[in-house]
């Protein structure tokens, strides 16, 4: 009898000591509230959003036509399927999903699709990415009830990873009027109580402090929610939204500083995660002003920094080094030149000399402090590293606000010779990263060329991409454009940034999306 | 510091205090009006454009000018401040640029926030400064005196964020005891009122010890020792009461930083008030916000100064208007 205990007790204990430590993943658990700790508030959850801290919270609550996904494929969401494109290439159709209901109980449909689009596509209206998203756009039908059709000016293939962009997600037009409707700039007063048809519902909005979201029982997606809320905490210090999440008062912090990434390692509570992100990070020539408009010196500036330094120590490897002028994960991307842009002061120096600037050169860089990740040390190893090539660099920086305005000036008036500047491709497709930046009708201030890049064949090809509905071949293009682009070498190509998160051991699923947002569509704790 | 701030002469020795108190808000009115005109111009001269910031870096600039017009930045500097003076005398600051927020409405909900804050690091402040002035004064060069002088100039010198990371460090994050950030409850006041009550805590120490040492080398109080009196009622009934005259001086002027210099501390435990908002709206060039921020710790300045001076003469029966 004893014997029998004892091996019974031996038994249990074993199953105890033993199954938890071997038994695979946990089946997903629903229940719990995540806290999610940023630097930044949103300002708005209407189609009036500008920022990463407004997309974030609209992709939980209303939902696009069409998702793009972290490794850069474009999904159908409500849309039933992927657009059919017109014969001339100037009409997009679209079939929507029948049976989802906003969250306020009206139905999703083509009536709604077009309220929302002929909002934004209102002038009058000013939707701040109006031009940027739906430029092309001329107007919207309702083909049936559950068919849209989008009209263009002129073909414009990148219409569709546009549509992916949470600022043209569908929010309920009735929830809208209810609300009181949505005035410039930022949507008052619906955008503080917005309805959508996604996995989370919209809850309370604390200013500056917190937004809550709680789960929409009646999601009509195939994975439902899991969590009963997520919160968005605003912690603006980088030190205190580390020392919340060891605390365990929050749950995921954004933006992990790269000195903390050591230590948060050791600690068995905590994971770190790093993702690459869509923001390329460079530094620009002027390509108007001497000496600068010599390719050779261009060229000379990269052979003499060391990138894959600047990624390794300064950034503690939280980057990639750009081997193109966009980052990977985005559509059109292919490597130019794999590894980046060689380290070699000597062709360096060779390359000024043939310049006839071998008596060594002057020059300003100018570069934010506090934007992107370390960035005023970033500036700083390049000076110590142009030292070595004989280029004497003056690093000056300023306030942001006043920093955005400074390299915003027409070509005859700047004073700048060089700056720093990041880029986010956030539409996931390769013309919002090229043609915004290298196309000659972009120059500062009509667009973002701040740095008067002109090259006709990079125009042309940027423009023939634009309507190229092959995929291989718009690829195509694209590579033709970008190797030209990194030949030519308007800027210094450093690295891509990457995000940083750090996350309590029990959350899981969460998913870190290379456009700079969380998303905890899938999210659970573990218990 | 030293025997600083004890002689401060009162304005008015006469007249009611009603009447006092209407003069000095009148003189309130022109440092308002001044405040305004200052505050007004100078985010408007610094460079930075509130339209482009907020369209975001990759606007056109049809975009950028289109929300200029809209939020009436294309119009002359002086025309936009007859409106907004306008605006104000019947109580209306404007929206916020960025989300639309009536001023007034985000003011009303994050005052209240730092002013708990405040007075909570003022407790703070009086209940560590007041204490350790006295006995720092008693023990005149001892080496009490020396230690709590010592603290006293670290107080001072501590940056607020360095305190305040290392008391989330060892409070919240080692012993759990208090949360980290947040403002719901009395526990999510701890560590911040320390925090910033630290530097006013040293400030209050210092002073309270000079009056008390001033205090205490005056005819009356050896005149109470020859008497007998035993020493700690010499040190509480005649010598503290008439000591705490600047002490109470130096802590109604010390709520009015506390009021407006809690940004670093409202950063470091996110803290939604004032502080915050005002560095965020100069970041963002939120001209509304900023004018409205700075008008409001403005008033909140000059009424304190008023009150301080009503209280004194309360204090001190030399002084009485009527």
């Amino acid at each position: 009898m004893s014997q029998v205990r004892t091996v019974g007790v031996a038994l249990v204990l074993l199953t105890v000591l033993i199954l938890p430590a071997i038994s695979a993943p946990v089946a997903p658990q629903p229940g719990g509230t995540l806290v999610i700790g940023r630097g930044a508030d949103s300002v708005t959850l209407s189609p009036y959003a500008s920022a990463a801290p407004d997309a974030e919270v609209i992709a939980h609550i209303a939902e696009t036509l069409y998702e793009l996904t972290p490794d850069g494929r474009i999904v159908p969401r409500l849309a039933e399927s992927l657009p059919r494109m017109g014969p001339d290439g100037r009409s997009m159709t679209i079939r929507l999903r029948r049976g989802i209901r906003f969250h306020d109980g009206t139905p999703f449909d083509a009536s709604a699709v077009k309220w929302n689009f002929d909002f934004i596509l209102n002038p009058e209206n000013r939707a701040p990415f109006r031009a940027i998203l739906l430029g092309e756009v001329t107007g919207v039908d309702v083909l049936d009830p559950y068919t849209v059709r989008l009209n263009l000016r002129r073909p414009f293939v990148p219409l569709l990873a546009h549509l992916t962009h949470d600022f043209l997600a569908i929010h309920s037009p009735t929830a809208v009027q209810r609300a009181g409707g949505m005035r410039p700039p930022t949507g008052e007063p619906y955008g503080r109580q917005p309805v959508g048809t996604g996995p989370f519902r919209f809850r309370e909005w604390v200013r500056g402090d917190r937004i809550v979201l709680e789960r929409n029982p009646e999601y009509w997606g195939p994975s439902k929610p899991l969590l009963d809320q997520i919160v968005w905490r605003v912690i603006p210090d980088d030190g205190a939204r580390v020392l919340a999440l060891e605390g365990g008062q929050i749950q995921v912090a954004v933006r992990v500083p790269p000195r903390e990434t050591t230590r948060l390692a050791l600690n068995r509570a905590l994971r770190i995660e790093r993702t690459s992100s869509v923001r390329t990070i460079y530094i620009a020539f002027n390509n108007q002003k001497p000496p600068f408009t010599d390719v050779r010196v261009r060229q000379a500036f990269n052979y003499a920094v060391n990138k894959r330094a600047i990624v390794q120590t300064v950034l503690g490897g939280a980057a990639r080094v750009s081997d193109a002028p966009i980052s990977p994960g985005i559509v059109g991307y292919s490597p130019i030149q794999p590894g980046g842009w060689p380290y070699d002061v000597n062709r360096a120096r060779q390359l000024l000399a043939e310049a006839g600037q071998g008596g060594g050169v002057n020059v300003t860089i100018l570069h934010p402090t506090g934007r992107y990740v370390q960035d005023a040390a970033v500036a700083a190893a390049v000076q110590a590293q142009l030292r070595a090539a004989g280029i004497n660099a003056r690093l000056q920086t300023m306030e942001w606000a006043a920093y955005l305005a400074y390299t915003n000036q027409p070509p005859d008036r700047t004073p700048v010779e060089m700056f720093m500047l990041g880029w986010g491709t956030v539409t996931g497709d390769a013309d919002y990263g090229l043609y915004s930046l290298f196309h000659s009708s972009q120059w500062a201030p009509n667009g973002f060329n701040r740095f008067f890049y002109r090259n006709p064949q990079v125009d042309q090809l940027l423009d023939q991409a634009r309507s190229e509905t092959n995929a291989a071949r718009r690829n195509d293009l694209y590579r033709q454009a970008m190797t030209l682009i990194w030949r030519d070498a308007p800027w210094i190509f450093l690295h891509s940034e990457s995000q940083v998160t750090g996350l309590r051991r029990e959350v899981e699923g969460l998913v870190v999306h290379p456009t700079e947002r969380i998303l905890a569509h899938t999210a659970w704790l573990r218990r | 510091m030293e025997g600083a701030g004890g002689h401060r002469p009162p304005l008015i020795r006469e007249g009611p205090v009603g009447r006092y108190i209407l003069k000095r808000l009148l003189l309130a009115i022109p440092v308002l009006f001044g405040v305004s005109v200052v505050v007004f111009a100078a985010i408007r001269l610094i460079p930075g454009d509130p339209a482009q910031i907020m369209a975001g870096q990759a606007a056109t600039r049809e975009v950028v000018e289109e929300i200029r017009t809209a939020l009436g930045l294309d119009r002359p500097i002086p025309v936009q401040y007859l409106y907004f003076l306008r605006n104000a005398l019947r109580g209306d600051l404007g929206r916020s640029l960025f989300n639309g927020a009536p001023v007034v409405e985000e003011l009303a909900q994050r005052f209240p926030r730092t002013v708990r804050l405040a007075l909570a690091s003022m407790l703070v402040a009086a209940a560590i400064g007041i204490p350790a002035g006295i006995v720092a004064a008693t023990h005149r060069l001892s080496w009490v005196d020396t230690f709590v002088m010592i603290l006293a100039l670290a107080g001072v010198s501590i940056p607020v964020f360095w305190l305040g990371l290392n008391l989330i460090l060892v409070f919240s994050v080692r012993l759990g005891w208090l949360p980290a950030f947040g403002h719901e409850t009395w526990r999510h006041l701890v560590l911040p009122a320390v925090t910033l009550g630290t530097a006013s805590a040293a400030v209050v120490a210092r002073m309270t010890r000079s009056a008390m040492l001033e205090v205490l080398s005056q005819e009356y109080v050896r005149t109470a020792r020859a008497k007998g009196v035993p020493e700690g009622r010499v040190i509480r009934r005649h010598a503290l009461r008439n000591a705490l005259i600047p002490v109470v001086t130096i802590l109604g002027l010390q709520l009015g930083t506390l009021l407006s210099g809690a940004v670093l501390t409202e950063t470091v435990f996110a803290w939604p008030g004032v502080g915050r908002l005002l560095v965020d709206a100069v970041l963002a060039r939120d001209y509304p916000i900023v004018q409205g921020t700075i008008l409001l710790i403005a008033t909140t300045f000059v009424v304190l100064n008023m009150l301080v001076d009503v209280l004194y003469a309360f204090l001190d029966p030399r002084i009485r208007y009527a």
